[in-house]
């Protein structure tokens, strides 16, 4: 399949002038895209092009992106400080195929050195299927660094109808919880999250749901929302109605417990839970890049695409 | 009902129905034990009985529940006898069965050491509202193998309510052993079974045990399941879904297991870290077994002296 890439446009004439500073602060506008006194204008515009197509989450319904939106922007208030703008290739931050019937958007920050961040990834994939419909996925997650042993967060909405959708929401642990139940109940029992999972699950249209890889089911936490809702009786609009009056306010208390719990707290690592964790946190991004993208991109965008987007995710992933 | 728990290398000189007309009750533990000792003859040469008479009766079960657990346990018997030691070694007959003051809740408990340990029991559970039947099989390796442990317990709540657990229970994090996760749950048919029951049982649904620790101990391949007949109040469901669909998914994970783990020894020569690491692991996975299942709910059952006895035995198997 052949592959066609977002062109490289010109810069906007809103740019400010840049100052070659030392410092490498950088201040997010109302918008969320950067200004930056250091970095140089076309690793801005890299990032500030890059990540206007990627929050537009486009053809999903409004409350799926309202959803998304609201979480993308969370992060960047709360740890936008922490993290340096997107440097992924422009064709790699955005891609589809030739007939345009599948497209994709990648947005990957890494953090700073000095943060407790390894890097925040969020994607959004569209796929027109044969029957008529489409597939939509959208995620978003973050990875902390050997400096703390907190968990990391993740969320994905993948809906392949609009009465029909499948959420993973966790904060799946860094460690072997079988040999840290002190981990387990600072992380989830204490911050009660799996009051959650049981709410959700009260709703009529709510059943749990198993994932075919037993790989990703071994990374997920004991109190992981892993739901599939069918809205077929309610149509559409029960649909939207759920993701907006249930998922979405669930999904930004658990985004809340991890930003303060996690992301912002201060955790005692020793060196050899380090290097234990260094090991551990590789194959787990080797393995989900493996499941997430190893499944879909290769049949929808081809394999030169697909080496390509691999290859920039890998760089940031230093894997 | 002929006796169950025959050991299948008799004496050569004794034949088996002859041996089979002997009450267990009258022949002395101590003296089998002492003339085990004097004879050093290894375990499985003696026709030493694997347990005591208590358990096998599995009493106040739905016949095809009883049915399913002696199967079990018999299949355990003629492919471990080798490597196991009878019940009578480690507990003795006042924690072999027990009961409250009223007789209305009863225990029974077998621990058969060889492997590391299979632990097999029962337990009623009588309250004003009603009475709980819940059996249970463990088979725990040692730290020379890796393999997976054996887990099993069909937990009758009421007539209509059942709760099913059937696991391998991975002795290592399977996120940082995707290979472990391969050899013994990827590759096996762990997965198909669990699928198996889904679709034949409609009435299992998944059951979210309010102890976390738990959840996570258990496999990805784990059957954690309830189950709700609805029965116009006779068991004629439930009978019919532990005969025709939890005892033959339950022999079969039995028979993964033993071919896995205890004949093909686990993936590695475990190292001395290893080892330790894993006796780590195990420890903590059974003391929170323990805590969790048993110790508060024993005394409170069955007074703090029964319980104190009973729970004594099963912590100095499991090494806490």
């Amino acid at each position: 399949m052949a592959v066609s890439f977002s062109p490289i446009l010109h810069l906007p004439h809103s740019l400010p002038s840049l100052l070659a500073l030392k410092s490498s602060r950088t201040k997010i506008s109302a918008t969320g895209s950067l200004s930056s006194s250091s970095s140089s204008a076309s690793q801005m515009d890299l990032h500030n092009q890059g990540r206007q197509k990627f929050i537009e989450f486009p053809f999903v319904s409004a409350p799926n992106r309202d959803l998304m939106v609201n979480l993308v922007s969370t992060v960047e208030d709360r740890l936008g400080s922490h993290l340096l703008p997107c440097t992924l290739p422009l064709d790699v931050q955005h891609c589809q195929n030739e007939s345009g019937s599948a497209q994709a958007s990648l947005h990957i920050r890494s953090g700073l050195q000095s943060s407790q961040v390894d890097f925040i990834l969020g994607s959004w994939l569209h796929c027109k299927l044969p029957t008529g419909g489409a597939l939509n996925i959208t995620s978003l997650s973050t990875y902390l660094n050997p400096s703390t042993d907190a968990p990391n967060f993740m969320i994905e909405l993948i809906q392949s109808s609009p009465t029909s959708l499948v959420l993973i929401l966790d904060l799946p642990p860094r460690k072997d919880l079988a040999l840290s139940p002190d981990y387990l109940q600072t992380f989830y029992e204490n911050t009660q999250l799996d009051t959650h999972r049981q709410m959700l699950m009260k709703l009529p249209e709510v059943q749990p749901y198993v994932s075919s890889s037993l790989y990703l089911r071994s990374v997920l936490s004991p109190t992981v929302v892993l739901i599939q809702i069918g809205a077929e009786e309610g149509g559409p609009e029960r649909m939207e109605e759920i993701i907006k009056n249930h998922l979405h306010p669930t999904a930004q208390e658990v985004l809340g417990i991890w930003l303060d719990h996690c992301a912002c707290g201060e955790r005692l690592v020793g060196e050899e839970e380090k290097a234990y964790m260094m090991k551990r946190d590789r194959l787990i991004k080797k393995k989900t890049i493996e499941i997430d993208l190893g499944t879909n991109f290769p049949r929808l965008f081809g394999p030169e695409v697909t080496d390509r987007v691999l290859g920039a995710i890998q760089k940031v992933y230093s894997i | 009902m002929g006796r169950m728990i025959l050991p299948l290398c008799p004496h050569p000189h004794v034949s088996l129905s002859s041996y089979s007309t002997l009450p267990l009750k009258q022949i002395s533990i101590r003296k089998i034990r002492n003339s085990v000792r004097a004879l050093s003859i290894t375990p499985f040469e003696m026709e030493q009985p694997m347990r005591g008479r208590a358990l096998m009766e599995f009493p106040h079960l739905l016949a095809p529940h009883k049915d399913l657990m002696v199967g079990l346990i018999s299949a355990l018997d003629k492919r471990l006898h080798r490597h196991l030691l009878p019940s009578s070694a480690t507990v003795p007959p006042e924690a072999e069965y027990y009961q409250n003051q009223s007789g209305a809740s009863q225990g029974s408990l077998c621990i058969n050491r060889g492997i590391d340990f299979i632990l097999a029991s029962w337990l009623r559970l009588s309250s004003p509202t009603g009475a709980m039947n819940i059996t249970n099989i463990q088979g725990y390796l040692k730290s020379s193998t890796d393999a997976p442990h054996f887990q099993f317990e069909l937990v009758q709540c009421s007539p209509t309510y059942f709760i099913f657990f059937l696991d391998l229970i991975p002795r290592k994090d399977l996120v940082l052993n995707p290979d472990y996760l391969k050899t013994f749950y990827e590759d096996s048919q762990l997965e198909a079974l669990r699928k198996q029951l889904g679709t034949q049982v409609l009435e299992a649904k998944p059951y979210f045990s309010s102890s976390l620790y738990f959840r996570n101990v258990v496999s990805p391949t784990g059957i954690v399941v309830s189950i709700t007949c609805e029965d116009g109040g006779t068991a004629g469901r439930a009978e019919e879904i532990i005969r025709d669909n939890i005892e033959p998914i339950a022999n079969e994970v039995l028979e993964i297991w033993m071919d896995s783990c205890v004949c093909k020894g686990g993936t590695t020569t475990a190292g001395e870290n290893e080892r330790d690491q894993l006796e780590k692991r195990d420890r903590m996975i059974k003391s929170r077994a323990i805590e969790m299942d048993l110790s508060s709910s024993m005394p409170i059952q069955f007074g703090q002296e029964v319980a104190d006895r009973v729970l004594g035995i099963i912590r100095g198997v499991f090494r806490l």
